[in-house]
């Protein structure tokens, strides 16, 4: 048995039939060949799988694919656009926020969230909003100050 | 201008940050099945039978391989990862038994999470589901859990071929520490128990192999392609020319080796005719992948009245898990790194390798150093307690100065070689570290409330970095005017590409843009060492200097050839090379390479092209170090500690590109933070393990880890071309004393004396509640 989906995917409509037991993960990486959304747990706590949904961040491994019909998913490689490159990209890079870059897609959902919720650029809170993606390279330091940039905040 | 030294942005960057990095699970091959490995779920005892029948026949299913279809080569990995020379097993009174880790189990388990059958299917999801209907028959028996038990008479074996469970074992003895023991006026002594942790990178692991035109492909979460390649081709049957490993892009690693997925995934594959992938769950990867530290060390330091130390004594007990490839490798990691930068002529330590029925033990990120400097600087600080002095003057007083450098340690390290401190002021260090930290007034800092207590802990470390036994790199002139580099050491969040395309560019006069650094596949150059050991930095970095500078010599001939220039008079600038005050008479590289190309007009037709392959053999390792204060805040009704500041002050040599190494030194710090205060992998008293969800087992988080300040205070070796000392461990190695003292000094008014790794906060207040009483 399959289920018909149509969701929007970095603002592309998708039709597209899948198992129903299918995760979003799953979904984004096999089947429409976005691999930029990475799986570190499959249990919803590392974070790595962390995409927009509707503007939201959610664990694309947790949800089913099924739950995404009619809804607006963004991945990471829905970020940069004609005109260059997200500023959360640029500002990860120039800060050497990422090392291997496991974590990165979903640290950049989480710091998008923020963004657009207008967050304020206060150490302690952005610490505690991004205490849901784990990284084990950076130590947090410069994912820190480039989120705190971002928010507007000191450089 | 010159890049080695300066932030360069990183080139890796652009596709790490637009999702278009090629990690193993990203792999897609035309006819890919994947592969799931049932696991045993006894710690210990007889495998009768398993029963794969009704796996088999589920739609979707494609084989079950169980040891029974085992080639006899491809059996058991029984390598062992170093090589002793007779030297040194003589001089520490080495004994270390061989190593066999079954591929698949066959008669018996000896762990939970022991491969028992590989299971392939046309998906992931059918694969896991035939996974359930795999029944094995297994008796089981007795676990070994406990590493005092194991060496008791009457324990159960763990291998029947390993008497009393003793795998190995040394005896390091430097001057006379019994009798500086006896003649020193106090001692103060503890047993250190450091738990058993989880490399646990944010990717699990995976393996891929594809097998066509008799050439396997294998795709590798691995540190080591080179020494993979060579594990597999006796175990396959295959010479090395047929097996080429890709490591892909890797989501971290910290640690690793061989590990039996490496074997079964291609032997399914040649098998099967078709791909085949496994990906690694979390749970398995907790369980199975790069566990280490788990060592019991009785440690004892003597010293005057006056502070001088006298004596360092202990006795480690590593418990290996199930097999033990590295040998004495981790034991003797603390041994050769106890005495950190203190001063103290008489030592002694004597190493055990316990086997017992858990996941074997691997080096990861520090590999034996934290241990060392939990010890040595817990020590330190009892010390410093015990004679009513400032624990940071107690080191001062205690430090090798800086005049002694080269400074013979009196004992071999495990290559075989003398071990000798080859640079470093340590003096200078600490002083530094105290000053930059405010030591003197980070006391009087206000706690938040009255139940808050603030405390201020230091600590130091050396770290042997850049390991040989060689590393190897390829660099060509590529037609197109741009440099190649191939070399074969890889990483996995490292910074190769950028950081060695700064040391080549600086021999050509050219921008690092114009290096291509290609990594992380055997097909490139023939020989490679991997990166592990905080090696990559050192061996690396020096074997692409030395090559680059090889083929600039054959730029220069064939310029000074073409131009009839002396080659003394040649300038190389953008690219191009020309007389020295004549920049329009000269040659681009790409012009140079095609006249260098092979054929009746090559202008080098006795050695065409413009490359060269070189190795570097480094003569030992060369030691870092660093260290680091601590501020902590510790709450006395919860226990629950915070760290508030970290200032880490190292000394890693020549610093290729600082913005590298400062990250390096923050994940360090992360790493060390995480090993003191959350991450404990635990199995019951019957072998089964308790942590296998990041819910049970604690990586730090973004609110665990404070801001970090990193100093360079840098003293370049003589031991490689450019002066490099490893950065990628020696913050780890640092942070866990630095925070268990500062731990400490907070509790002083109770007592408290922190000698586990982690510490919970409810440990901690079980402590702070005996101190009350």
């Amino acid at each position: 048995m399959k289920v018909d989906l149509e969701l929007t995917v970095n603002g592309e409509a998708v039709g597209i039939s899948a198992d129903p037991r299918t995760t979003l993960a799953d979904l984004l990486r096999d089947h429409l060949g976005l691999t930029g959304t990475h799986l570190g747990c499959e249990q919803g706590v590392c974070g790595s799988c962390t995409v927009l949904v509707d503007g939201h961040s959610a664990r694309s491994c947790l949800m089913l694919a099924a739950a995404a019909q009619g809804r607006e998913v963004t991945t990471i490689e829905g970020m940069a656009s004609e005109s260059g490159l997200h500023p959360v990209q640029e500002a990860f890079s120039r800060h050497h926020a990422l090392q291997c870059g496991f974590c990165t897609p979903g640290f950049f959902a989480t710091v998008l969230e923020m963004m657009s919720e207008g967050v304020l650029a206060d150490e302690a809170i952005v610490r505690e909003r991004l205490s849901g993606n784990l990284c084990r390279c950076t130590g947090y330091h410069n994912i820190v100050t480039a989120t705190l940039e971002l928010l507007g905040g000191r450089p | 201008m010159t890049y080695v030294g300066i932030p360069v942005p990183r080139t890796e960057d652009a596709r790490l940050i637009s999702g278009q990095g090629h990690y193993l699970a990203d792999l897609a091959i035309p006819g890919m099945l994947e592969a799931v490995v049932v696991r045993s779920q006894d710690a210990a005892g007889e495998l009768r039978s398993l029963d794969a029948d009704e796996a088999l026949s589920l739609p979707g299913v494609r084989m079950v391989m169980t040891a029974a279809d085992l080639p006899e080569s491809a059996r058991a990995i029984t390598r062992s990862f170093y090589v002793l020379t007779p030297q040194f097993v003589e001089r520490h009174a080495v004994e270390v038994g061989g190593s066999s880790e079954p591929v698949l189990a066959a008669g018996r388990v000896c762990r939970v999470g022991e491969p028992t059958a590989l299971i392939v299917a046309t998906d992931r999801y059918v694969a896991e589901d035939a996974r359930r209907l795999v029944l094995a028959d297994v008796d089981p028996s007795p676990a070994v859990v406990d590493p005092e038990a194991a060496l008791s008479p009457g324990s159960p074996l763990v291998d029947p071929a390993v008497p009393g469970n003793l795998h190995g074992r040394f005896d390091v003895v430097v001057g006379d520490p019994d009798r500086a023991r006896e003649n020193a006026e106090h001692r103060v002594s503890a047993r250190f128990r450091i738990a058993r942790s989880v490399g646990s990178p944010l990717e699990n692991r995976g393996v891929a192999a594809k097998w066509v035109d008799d050439t396997l492909t294998v795709w590798s979460t691995t540190q080591i392609p080179h020494v993979l390649r060579s594990y597999l081709a006796p175990m396959l049957g295959l010479e090395e020319e047929r097996i080429r490993v890709i490591a892909p892009d890797m989501g971290g690693s910290f640690g690793g080796g061989v590990y039996p997925e490496e074997v079964l995934v291609p032997l399914a594959a040649m098998r099967l005719g078709r791909p085949v992938r496994w990906l690694e769950e979390r749970g398995e990867d907790l369980m199975n992948s790069r566990h280490s530290r788990d060592q019991l060390i009785d440690a004892e330091l003597a010293f005057d009245g006056n502070g001088s130390f006298r004596s360092l004594s202990m006795r480690i007990l590593q418990d290996c898990g199930a097999v033990n490839p590295f040998g004495i490798t981790l034991p003797f990691n603390v041994a050769s790194h106890a005495r950190s930068v203190y001063r103290i002529d008489h030592f002694r330590a004597e190493g055990l390798c316990v086997l017992t029925n858990k996941t074997r033990n691997t080096p990861v990120r520090g590999a034996g150093r934290p241990e060392a400097a939990f010890v040595v600087d817990r020590l330190v600080d009892m010390a410093a307690h015990r004679l009513g002095m400032d624990p940071a003057d107690l080191r001062l007083k205690n430090l090798i100065p800086a005049d002694e450098m080269p400074k013979d340690m009196g004992m071999m390290y495990r290559d075989g070689n003398q071990l000798v401190y080859d640079s470093g002021d340590f003096p200078d260090q600490v002083r530094t570290a105290l000053e930059a930290s405010g030591y003197q007034t980070l006391r009087d800092r206000k706690p938040r409330s009255d139940r808050h207590r603030i405390g201020v802990g230091m600590s130091c470390h050396v770290e042997g970095t850049g390991l040989g036994p060689h590393e190897a790199a390829e660099v060509r002139v590529d037609t197109s005017g741009k440099i190649v580099v191939r070399c074969g050491s890889q990483p996995h969040g490292q910074s190769h590409a950028t950081v060695l395309a700064q040391v080549c560019a600086d021999v050509f006069g050219i921008r690092p843009d114009d290096v291509l650094v290609r990594t992380g596949d055997t097909a490139l150059l023939p020989f490679g060492g991997g990166t592990f050991g905080s090696r990559s930095g050192v061996t690396a970095s020096a074997v692409v200097r030395i090559a680059s500078e090889q083929t600039r010599r054959k730029l220069e001939e064939l310029a000074s050839d073409v131009l009839e220039i002396a080659v003394n008079d040649l300038v190389f600038e953008g690219g191009r090379v020309f007389p020295r005050g004549v920049p329009d008479a000269g040659l681009t590289f790409a012009e140079l390479a095609r006249l260098a190309a092979p054929g009746p007009a090559s202008r080098r037709p006795h050695d065409p092209g413009l490359a060269s392959l070189n190795t570097f053999v480094p003569p030992s390792v060369t030691f870092s170090s660093g260290t680091q204060v601590a501020v902590v805040e510790v709450d006395i009704d919860t226990g629950m500690v915070e760290v508030l500041d970290v200032v880490v002050v190292d000394d890693c040599g020549t610093i290729l590109n600082p913005m590298v190494v400062d990250g390096q030194q923050h994940g360090g710090v992360a790493h060390g933070l995480g090993n003191i205060l959350l991450e404990e992998f635990r199995y019951d008293d019957t072998g089964q393990p308790g942590s296998v969800t990041f819910m049970d087992y604690l990586l730090p988080t973004a609110t665990d880890v404070p801001s970090i300040t990193v100093i360079h205070r840098s003293h370049p070796t003589p031991l490689n071309p450019l002066g490099v000392k490893g950065a990628g461990e020696g913050a780890t190695a640092s942070a866990p004393a630095g925070i268990a003292n500062a731990i400490c000094d907070a509790l002083a008014e109770f007592g408290v004396e922190v000698t586990e790794m982690p510490i919970s906060p409810a440990r901690l207040l079980d402590l702070i509640d005996q101190g009350r009483r």
